[in-house]
């Protein structure tokens, strides 16, 4: 018997490599979107600081926005730096 | 005294028994007058002629004028036509003789009278009411009949006078027979017919016997072919309206009968005489009603069939609003409709697609005939419960009729949404405008009127939808049949998809139908994601010459329902492919991976053994499995089990697509050995013998065809568990090429068909987007 594979289409779905599955500040898993958006991944990226902490990108903009002086990472509040990977 | 004795029997023979009268002048009633008098027996004697005239009344004429009504009902003739002509005859020869007696009486009645006035007392009764007392004291019972077929013979020559000038000539002038009088044209009788019956009419008018022996039989009568009449034009007829034609029927051809019946046979009313008219307007008036209520009975009887055939049967609807606003027959409408709805719909034989589109019939078929759509929702109450209870496919069925790729009903009304939902817009304004105009709900609007009188004014989707009374469990649906749809067809285009979900989002809300649309962005974003990966020089750089061509779908997870846990070991080629895959993927993506759901997808291979080739598109699984073969011929089941990664269990249902299509068998208890050469074949001969032998000792002839395929029924479970649904032409061609391995009986497509569509009605089979699938528990 020979076997010929003449095409083969798998499924898959795509995941960020991020040591956490949630946001913590939205709470939502990283596939999905922040509570402003309708699509995630390209159109929800996420961001990484320093502090090896990671949030959906729309998130802690809006939380760095929403601090009067300091930019703390709500989870370490330790300064939040945009690490750029 | 003994002249006096011979003046008066010459003067009334009456007195002698004789039935006769002698026109006598005044001068001789006066002598015979005086001389009584002077005998002082005036009162006596004229008291003594009254009462023989009573007396030939009940013994001679009375007797008389019913015997032949008597002997007609013991002689039984075959021939309808005949006996209804002699009954005619019969009736009219009665009332004829009748009349002239009635007349010589009269007669003999004011010679009485003259009598009378010379006692100067009152001696005599009312000679009219004594007559028709005595006539109507000894009626027999089958005089109805024959006073029926009098006028019955007469309506019809009537009924033809007036349809001759409709009639096309040359049709008429085919027939030989007349068909008024049913007589040989030459030989037509008809004018005579119509001279006899309305000297008949004249004569119990001047009896004033008109309506005590005709009216009640009369009116019998008409009523009875009113009735026939609108079973000959209306039956099963529902694409034009009646009513018009009936109401001029009965205004012109009926009424102008009976008119000529009450007018002393002129169709022309004497406009001072008020009491026919008045008469004749009453009985018009009771049947008209008569006519609405029979044509909307009839209509109602049929209401099934009209829904059936809506929008053709539309003026049907039309006549039966009209008959609505004179007569109150929601009642009986509404009793109709569910017990028709009840035998023709709700029970094991009907699939649930047909009663859903018989639903969705019912619905636009009451909608034209009520706007306000509170008989609808009575009527159809049963329907949605039934579904409700004892119908688990039904949102599955809703779902497909909608995105199916041929028309229905219900995909029609979708592509509709867009202009309900300006309409509604519309209607909105409109009601805050003119909330004056608002009118309370007929008396029958089921009590929860509040909680539907908002889906009542909405349109057929809605009220599918409101079977469940739940939006979310109809998108939820929606999704998973969706998922599973893009997940069996991979190449699917999802343009049409998009349409119905930008439709469906009018209806339901962005917000629910939301990770619907992010599965079909899903879709469109793979195909672009793997153009771009299968060019990209990490990918082909390192490819193998011949490789075989791959491609993913990639799913955001979150949006699509759960995939199935289970997992396997893809074969090491491919394995190696679908790495090289994702590493270009995360090079692509940066910080974002893929997972592979190994199970989902399809594979095209090509087979080639024992000098044949099989080019069959198989699920990632069973192609693992084949390919395992490929290279070592025997297997114990656990060893591959472990290669592949999957429970033995699992593995073993999966092989047994294989050992269906004749590859593989099972040589000893979890052995499993490929099948490449020829002689093998017989072995699965035999096997399937055995089993068609069994059989064959149990069926009629009748069912042997059945039963054939009911040798295959174990094999398409198989098929179906492992493949999880096929179309109608991929299980026809496996069975074939099982078949051809096995008895070889020949079976067409459609054969097959039947079968498993009895099948899905016995609910073992489910059958949604063109392909079978086994029922999910
Ligand atoms: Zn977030
Ligand atoms: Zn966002
Ligand atoms: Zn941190």
């Amino acid at each position: 018997m020979k076997i010929k594979v003449k095409s083969w289409t798998s499924v898959a779905w795509w995941k960020w490599i991020a040591n956490d599955e949630n946001c913590g500040i939205c709470r939502m898993a990283f596939e999905n979107c922040c509570p402003d958006c309708s699509f995630a991944g390209d159109d929800c990226p996420l961001v990484w600081g320093h502090c090896s902490h990671v949030f959906h990108m729309h998130c802690i903009c809006k939380w760095l926005n929403s601090q009067l002086n300091q930019q703390l990472c709500p989870m370490c509040r330790q300064t939040w730096r945009f690490n750029d990977r | 005294m003994e002249g006096s004795w011979n003046k008066l029997k010459f003067c009334f023979p009456i007195i002698s028994h004789k039935l006769e009268y002698n026109e006598t002048n005044r001068e001789k009633l006066d002598e015979l007058c005086k001389e009584l008098i002077s005998l002082n027996v005036l009162d006596e004697i004229t008291q003594m002629l009254c009462l023989e005239i009573q007396n030939t009344l009940l013994k001679q004429i009375v007797p008389e004028f019913w015997k032949p009504f008597f002997e007609n009902n013991l002689e039984s003739q075959s021939n309808n036509k005949a006996k209804q002509k002699c009954e005619f005859q019969i009736f009219r020869n009665a009332i004829t003789q009748l009349f002239r007696r009635y007349q010589l009486l009269n007669r003999i009645m004011v010679q009485v009278k003259y009598l009378e006035s010379k006692t100067g007392k009152k001696l005599i009764y009312n000679f009219d009411e004594v007559f028709k007392s005595s006539l109507l004291s000894q009626l027999p019972d089958s005089f109805t009949n024959i006073v029926h077929a009098f006028y019955y013979v007469s309506f019809k020559v009537f009924i033809n006078t007036k349809a001759d000038n409709d009639d096309d000539e040359e049709f008429m002038e085919e027939r030989e027979e007349c068909l008024g009088c049913e007589m040989l044209q030459l030989k037509c009788q008809c004018q005579e017919l119509v001279n006899a019956f309305g000297e008949i009419n004249l004569c119990l008018t001047k009896m004033g016997l008109l309506d005590r022996i005709s009216g009640y039989t009369l009116t019998h009568l008409i009523q009875n072919e009113i009735y026939n009449h609108i079973q000959k034009t209306c039956k099963g007829n529902f694409d034009t309206q009646h009513l018009k034609n009936l109401e001029k029927w009965l205004d012109t051809i009926v009424l102008e009968w009976l008119t000529r019946i009450y007018n002393n046979g002129s169709s022309k009313l004497d406009p001072t005489n008020t009491k026919i008219r008045e008469s004749i307007n009453c009985f018009q008036m009771k049947l008209k009603y008569f006519l609405y209520e029979k044509y909307a009975n009839s209509i109602i009887d049929q209401f099934f069939n009209i829904i059936i055939e809506f929008p053709e049967s539309q003026p049907a609807i039309d006549d039966l609003k009209l008959c609505m606003e004179k007569l109150d027959l929601r009642a009986h409408l509404v009793e109709t409709l569910k017990t028709s709805l009840k035998t023709r719909l709700l029970h094991q034989g009907v699939d649930t697609c047909d009663i859903i589109t018989g639903y969705v019939a019912t619905i636009k078929t009451m909608r034209h005939l009520e706007k306000s759509g509170i008989l609808l929702q009575t009527c159809t109450e049963p329907v949605k419960e039934y579904l409700r209870k004892c119908r688990q496919d039904t949102v599955r069925c809703v779902v497909t009729s909608l995105i199916e790729e041929t028309p229905s009903d219900l995909a029609e009304e979708l592509a509709r949404s867009e202009a309900i939902k300006a309409e509604e817009n519309e209607r909105n304004k409109d009601e805050m405008n003119n909330w004056q105009e608002w009118s309370p709900d007929p008396v029958d609007a089921i009590t929860d009127s509040e909680k539907h009188s908002r889906n009542r004014k909405s349109d057929i989707i809605s009220m599918i939808v409101d079977i469940y009374g739940s939006k979310e469990l109809f998108v939820n649906e929606y999704r998973n049949l969706l998922a599973e749809r893009l997940l069996i067809n991979l190449d699917f285009n999802p343009e049409k998809e998009i349409r119905n979900l930008e439709l469906l989002k009018l209806r339901f809300g962005e917000n629910l139908l939301h990770s619907c649309e992010v599965m079909l962005r899903d879709i469109s974003d793979s195909k672009r994601i793997n153009a771009h990966i299968l060019e990209s020089e990490t990918f082909t750089s390192t490819a193998e010459k011949d490789e075989p061509s791959v491609s993913a779908l990639i799913v955001s997870s979150q949006f699509w329902p759960t995939f199935k846990k289970e997992t396997m070991e893809l074969p090491d080629e491919m394995n190696k492919i679908f790495e090289r895959y994702k590493k270009s993927y995360e090079e692509y993506k940066g910080n974002r991976t893929l997972c592979w759901s190994a199970l989902n997808g399809k594979v095209n291979i090509e087979i080639e053994i024992n000098d044949k080739k099989l080019d069959l598109t198989v699920t990632p699984a069973q192609a693992t499995i084949i390919w395992h073969f490929q290279n070592q011929k025997e297997w114990q089941l656990d060893s591959l089990s472990t290669v592949i990664n999957m429970p033995p269990s699992v593995l073993r249902r999966r092989i047994g697509f294989w050992q269906l299509q004749g590859l593989i068998r099972e040589t000893k208890e979890n052995l499993f050995v490929l099948c490449d050469e020829k002689q093998q074949d017989c072995e699965m001969e035999t096997q399937v013998n055995v089993v068609l032998d069994e059989e064959e000792t149990m069926v009629s002839a009748n069912d042997q065809r059945e039963e054939e395929l009911q040798v295959f029924w174990s094999y398409i479970l198989g098929m179906l568990t492992n493949l999880d649904s096929m179309p109608l032409e991929r299980i026809h061609q496996m069975l074939k090429l099982f078949a051809s391995q096995g008895p070889g009986f020949e079976f067409s497509q459609d054969e097959l068909k039947s079968f498993l569509q009895r099948k899905v009605r016995e609910h073992k089979l489910v059958y949604a987007l063109g392909v079978y699938q086994l029922p999910k528990n």
